[in-house]
């Protein structure tokens, strides 16, 4: 038998074809060596030599990088000596040659083989939909909110992350801020955090945190880090310092306000009797005291302190340093101007994520096989269960060649929503093979007319009831819904037509 | 053989001729039935399903280890309030890989006594955790059931536009109505909470159940030859055949995923005792509607 291929069996290969590309890559990425670069501190010297996200790495020191272990191997023990030492990092496009004597602070991961993102879920990850407290958030204060945010995550040194507006059915608008991988412990502090920062002499306010206040904040090691360290009751308390440089405007403020405030002596030299004392959140983070010296002068630089205190030395030192960096931020960023609550919260671990996806794709195909074997049965044709399994899968790929094209994130509703559209491309499937095979006296042609009748029929019902779902819940099941629209049409519109054109060169039309 | 066989349709059809209005009787009481039921359950529980901590807010924790489930109910449940634990399983071995906490307390306190109980801290390595606030979820579940209205309604429109008279439409439209609430009411007998996901998987059965009502009411209103009972068998034929595929699809994949998600098994366990449910009312409800139907519509163009 000579098989002459129609046009629309054509564009549903050509289209399998090219959503195949779009899952793998060109070149295919299981074909490529290395690590991809997740994440690169913009402090670390790395970052100055032009290390950034999405970078592959292939060797360090000459020594090929197959995965993450080989990369933190070859990191290892490297810095300890606290002297600059080399490292050669190579790229697939650069070679970058870095002395440091601490640690470069990037994170990698192994490249996925395949286009495909999964959502938090499946692959673990955290999420947070955060809202104002009892307030409802508009349109612009949310986008607001976003931005802050993400400056502050960005000063955070936190670059695996998104953060984008979300609003639901009821008009509603949240934050949702979403990591992958393994997420920092202290997210929802550093998200939940209002940030109001105010220095204030007595009743008096000083400055507060922003720009408006702050001219800039110094943050490299000349004029900011732990100051000392001391044994106390039940561990140890680090105390942290940096330098805060105030606009002419606050500068003028802290002169006319300490103006006027007696000074005192005390064992340690001449101070002002009242204290400069800091707040965050209208917590009293630190008192500080003033030099006499300081006394209605216009002065723009201004030390911050505070401290932080754990069981162990390293311990102490780490609490400071991560306390530091959040007062450092804050002071960057400025704060909100609303409470924050974090509504919705889910840190998924990676744990099972591997062992779920496999057992998605095992449960898919014996679906489809089970499937397949009730229509063997009812039709006892090889041929057309196997041209029903075929189309099915092409609609599969299709609907994941999509996914990847636009970066979708494949979540457990989104798989959800694609189970779905396998169960209803049977059964427009089904439909198709019967008619084909009825009434005899009509041409083929017109009996698939009529077929596809109903699957239009089918179409639109689905459709439209997948359409509230895009907003519903502050999107977060709109995967479902995304994945089934999709599967439905390019079924409706171009398997379904390639699969009718099977039957009719099996059928002999 | 082939005689035979006619004559069992025959019979068959001669008994559906007599009798259909009487079968109607089965679905009808069976739908009043779990009207009165889901009535009286809202009453005596202040919401017409069983809600999971998706959709009344709390906290869900799963742990990846060994953990002695009847040791640790007892040790917990006093602590925190409305707990639940699932066991997570190897799908082939069948041993325990974690197991699930549910509670409506809050995140935090349900980590404090869990990390208590363990001796150990919870990480992102250890552990997983899903929290949603009671005011977020509420609203969640008001917006989903606003979603299945507005998908029920969307549907019904797109239904009546394509067969464009009432009572075919009407037919199609009440035998998903009589899906979803029969589906709803084995729930709550079997007492399976749903969650924001099983919300979803009753959007997915308006789908699959307007399928074979469409198919059925396409046969037998849009074409001319046959007889209405040949038109109605081989319609039967068809979707029986979409049922079974759907149906067996849907249990394998329950098999497979289900001791991993509970989600999913959620979602499956719904369109499962859907597309049972499913059977009846297009088989019956529907086609007995579309028989009278066009029977008295025969009858009236004859006068």
């Amino acid at each position: 038998m000579k098989i002459k291929l129609t046009w629309r069996i054509w564009l549903l290969i050509i289209l399998v074809f090219f959503s195949l590309l779009s899952v793998i890559g060109f070149p295919p990425a299981f074909t490529q060596k290395g690590v991809v670069v997740t994440g690169v501190d913009s402090s670390s010297p790395a970052f100055d030599q032009g290390l950034r996200e999405g970078q592959i790495i292939v060797s360090i020191d000459g020594n090929k990088i197959k995965n993450p272990s080989d990369f933190f191997e070859a990191f290892q023990n490297k810095f300890d000596s606290n002297e600059s030492v080399r490292t050669d990092i190579l790229t697939k496009n650069s070679e970058l040659i870095i002395l440091s004597n601490e640690s470069l602070q990037i994170t990698v991961s192994e490249i996925s083989n395949s286009n495909l993102k999964f959502g938090l879920d499946l692959i673990g990850g955290a999420r947070a939909l955060v809202q104002a407290e009892g307030k409802k958030l508009t349109d612009v204060e949310a986008g607001e909110l976003v931005d802050t945010t993400q400056t502050r995550l960005n000063e955070f040194g936190i670059s695996d992350i998104t953060v984008r507006q979300v609003s639901d059915l009821s008009g509603n608008n949240f934050m949702l801020i979403e990591a992958a991988g393994a997420s920092p412990s202290d997210l929802k502090d550093l998200i939940s955090q209002q940030g109001k920062f105010e220095a204030k002499i007595g009743n008096d306010t000083v400055f507060v945190g922003g720009e408006k206040d702050i001219s800039s904040v110094c943050r490299d090691s000349t004029c900011s880090g732990i100051e000392k360290c001391s044994e106390v009751e039940g561990g140890w308390a680090c105390n942290f310092q940096f330098s805060i440089f105030l606009t002419p405007e606050a500068a003028q403020r802290h002169a006319d306000i300490t103006k006027n405030i007696p000074s005192e002596t005390t064992p340690q030299g001449r101070y002002l009797t009242l204290l400069l004392d800091l707040y965050l959140d209208d917590n009293l983070v630190d008192s500080l005291r003033i030099g006499e010296g300081l006394k209605g002068r216009v002065e723009t630089q201004i030390a911050i302190s505070g401290g932080a205190s754990g069981v162990t030395r390293n311990e102490a030192i780490t609490a400071a340093e991560e306390d530091m960096h959040k007062l450092q931020t804050i002071l960057v960023t400025g704060s909100l101007p609303f409470k924050l609550e974090v509504v919705k919260l889910d840190s998924i671990s990676p744990t099972l994520g591997s062992d779920f996806i496999r057992a998605i794709i095992v449960a898919g195909l014996l679906a489809l096989i089970g499937a397949s074997i009730v229509v063997f049965v009812r039709y006892r044709s090889i041929k057309s269960s196997l041209a029903l399994v075929l189309t099915s899968f092409s609609e599969i790929i299709i609907i994941l060649g999509i996914a990847s094209l636009i970066g979708w994130n494949l979540d457990l509703p989104s798989i959800a929503g694609i189970l779905a559209t396998i169960g209803t491309g049977f059964d427009d499937q089904i439909v198709i093979l019967d008619e084909s095979i009825r009434e005899k006296f009509l041409s083929l042609r017109q009996r698939l007319k009529r077929a596809f009748a109903i699957i239009m029929g089918a179409y639109f019902t689905a459709l439209v009831s997948m359409l509230p779902l895009l907003w519903a819940g502050a999107g977060l099941l709109k995967g479902f819904a995304f994945t089934t629209i999709i599967g439905i049409t390019a079924g409706v519109f171009i398997t379904r037509p390639a699969f009718s054109d099977f039957v009719r060169m099996i059928e002999g039309d | 053989m082939t005689e035979n066989r006619t004559n069992i349709k025959n019979k068959v059809s001669k008994f559906h001729d007599k009798y259909y209005k009487h079968l109607l009787l089965i679905p009808l009481l069976l739908l009043v039935f779990c009207g009165i039921y889901l009535v009286s359950f809202n009453s005596s529980h202040g919401d017409f399903i069983y809600k999971d901590i998706t959709l009344t807010g709390g906290t869900s924790i799963t742990i990846f280890e060994q953990v002695d489930l009847i040791d640790l109910t007892n040790s917990i449940s006093e602590q925190l309030d409305g707990v639940i634990i699932r066991e997570v399983s190897d799908l082939v071995t069948g041993k325990q890989k974690a197991i699930t906490i549910e509670t409506t307390s809050d995140l935090d306190s349900a980590k404090e006594v869990l990390e208590s109980y363990l001796g150990h801290k919870l990480d992102e390595k250890n552990s997983s955790f899903e929290f949603t606030g009671s005011a977020l979820s509420q609203d969640f579940f008001r917006q989903l059931l606003i979603a299945i209205l507005l998908a029920f309604i969307f549907m019904a429109l797109v239904v009546f536009l394509i067969f464009r008279s009432v009572v075919p439409s009407f037919a199609i439209v009440l035998s998903a109505f009589a899906d979803i609430i029969m589906t709803l009411t084995v729930f709550n007998i079997l007492g399976i909470q749903l969650s924001t996901a099983g919300i979803v998987a009753f959007l997915m059965l308006i789908g699959y159940s307007v399928d074979t009502d469409i198919l059925l009411t396409n046969r037998v209103l849009k074409r001319h030859e046959g007889s209405l009972n040949s038109k109605i068998y081989s319609a039967f034929k068809t979707g029986i055949t979409m049922n079974l595929t759907s149906f067996v699809a849907i249990l394998l994949a329950l098999l497979i995923v289900g001791p991993l998600s509970h989600t999913l098994s959620i979602i499956f366990i719904v369109l499962a005792i859907g597309l049972l449910f499913d059977l009846l009312n297009t088989w019956i409800t529907n086609v007995s509607i579309l028989k009278w139907y066009v029977i008295r519509k025969e009858n009236k163009n004859e006068n």
